[in-house]
């Protein structure tokens, strides 16, 4: 079995579970549309501080129900110990982190595009920009390929519900950071080139999180 | 078509000097075992004897500290491939709850990249008598039924090297004849089956061997016809009855 062949069976299998037992999406998305209502409705901004904190809150959501999508793959794969079973295969085990970490990155994108018409309406800007999404994308890559990793790390802990958040949110802080930067800079109709550093900086951090999970996967993942 | 280890790998599975140590307390001490071509070896031992390490180790599911594992001569690390003739049943079903039986074995056929995928995965669910149960999700499984898929699943890609953990657990009268049946077929060239049990008065019956396996170390290795050479073996698996 060829490498993509595995990434894309490790990406339907988990897609074909969501699709199944709808546990993963629905609940990211519930979860970050109510850190939304909750934002509009506990800070009442001001017009012209709202535009100034969209895109912070966006990505506040954003993470938090990323985490959750991270921590229900963890107990997909937990349940039955399913991971042995991938473990087992005669497949090269990074093809595994790959595969998990684009079907994490697909379900948080999705709730990402069906949070933006949400926060477009609650912070009065359209947030459906072509740069914000190129923002979202890198963004929420680097984020879900760190978040796979250290979801794999957590898998064998006992306290692993509070490990990964522990564990993740101050190693995402560079990620989070340039990417409020970059998302606040895009919807303040700056040119992408002036943005130029922090989108860099995200796709550093892409790079830097990808390599780590394809070094460090099957090792983490090892008693 | 380029040529793997697994391609060409016998059944033979050799261990030697094996530790392994949790939070410094060790649970193999310099283990070594050699499971012939052909063996049905039974591993007996107390409960944390080190039976389910010595099996996810084999598996590739756990790594030792020290020591060498060869299967059919080649190192067991050596490339991923070598995990293809490895059938491994564990304390856990490794399926997926909101799948069924048909979806769960279709995605370790993928994985081990089985061809006819679909007429092997059916066959491999008729043969372990869940054909009226494939298409229900395995939350709605018993123990047994998900035993029996199991059993399946070690066995879809035709392993020359069976690893079982303690799969007698869960199944009833009829099943446990039914795995009978299966490992009495299973034994012969060209196959090395290592089957941990901590009470393994039925499996003297089939198994060519038995090694006890006790404070980390196997102490006592022997064909099944030899056991009244081995007393204190012998009082153990009378204890254990």
């Amino acid at each position: 079995m060829t490498y993509l062949q595995t990434v894309w069976q490790v990406f339907r299998k988990d897609v074909q579970v969501e699709w199944r037992g709808r546990q993963g999406v629905p609940v990211m998305l519930v979860f970050a549309l109510l850190m939304a209502f909750l934002f509009n409705f506990a800070l009442q901004l001001s017009p012209d501080l709202q535009a100034g904190l969209a895109a912070g809150l966006l990505w506040v959501s954003l993470a938090f129900a990323s985490t959750l999508g991270l921590n229900r793959s963890v107990s997909l794969e937990r349940e039955n110990l399913a991971l042995d079973g991938l473990l087992l295969a005669p497949v090269d085990r990074s093809a595994i982190f790959f595969g998990k970490a684009w079907s994490n990155l697909i379900f948080t994108l999705l709730v990402a595009l069906m949070l933006l018409p949400v926060f477009s309406l609650f912070y009065g800007q359209n947030m459906l920009k072509p740069g914000l999404l190129l923002v979202i994308l890198l963004g929420l890559g680097a984020y879900t390929s760190l978040g796979t990793l250290l979801a794999a790390l957590s898998i064998q802990a006992r306290t692993r519900d509070v490990l990964l958040p522990i564990l993740l949110y101050p190693l995402a802080l560079p990620v989070l950071i340039a990417a409020v930067e970059a998302s606040r800079g895009v919807l303040s109709a700056q040119p992408l080139g002036e943005l130029r550093s922090w989108i860099f900086l995200l796709l550093a951090c892409d790079i830097l999180f990808t390599a780590a999970g394809l070094l460090f996967f099957e090792t983490i993942l090892e008693e | 078509m380029k040529q793997t280890h697994a391609d060409s790998l016998s059944a033979r599975i050799e261990v030697s000097g094996l530790v392994k140590k949790y939070q410094y307390q060790p649970v193999l001490d310099q283990l070594s075992l050699t499971v012939e071509d052909g063996d049905l070896c039974v591993l007996v031992g107390a409960n944390g004897a080190g039976k389910t390490t010595l099996l996810r180790i084999l598996a590739g599911l756990v790594r030792a500290d020290t020591g060498q594992i060869l299967l059919g001569g080649v190192p067991l690390r050596a490339d991923p491939g070598i995990r293809k003739q490895i059938g491994y049943i564990g304390h856990a079903s490794l399926f997926y709850n909101d799948l069924n039986a048909l979806e769960n074995l279709t995605h370790y056929a993928r994985l081990y990249h089985i061809n006819p995928l679909e007429s092997t995965v059916v066959e491999s669910i008729r043969s372990v008598g869940l054909e009226p149960h494939q298409h229900k999700p395995l939350r709605t499984y018993s123990r047994g039924m998900g035993q029996r898929l199991a059993i399946a699943r070690a066995l879809l890609h035709d392993p020359a090297i069976l690893l079982f953990d303690e799969p007698y657990t869960g199944l009833d009268q009829e099943g446990a004849a039914f795995l009978d049946d299966r490992l009495r077929r299973l034994q012969g060239p060209s196959r090395a089956i290592l089957l941990a049990a901590h009470r393994p008065q039925r499996l003297l019956q089939i198994a060519t061997h038995i090694a006890w396996l006790r404070e980390g170390k196997i102490v006592q290795h022997l064909p099944v016809n030899r056991l009244s050479e081995a007393p204190e073996l012998r009082q153990y698996l009378q204890e254990t009855a």
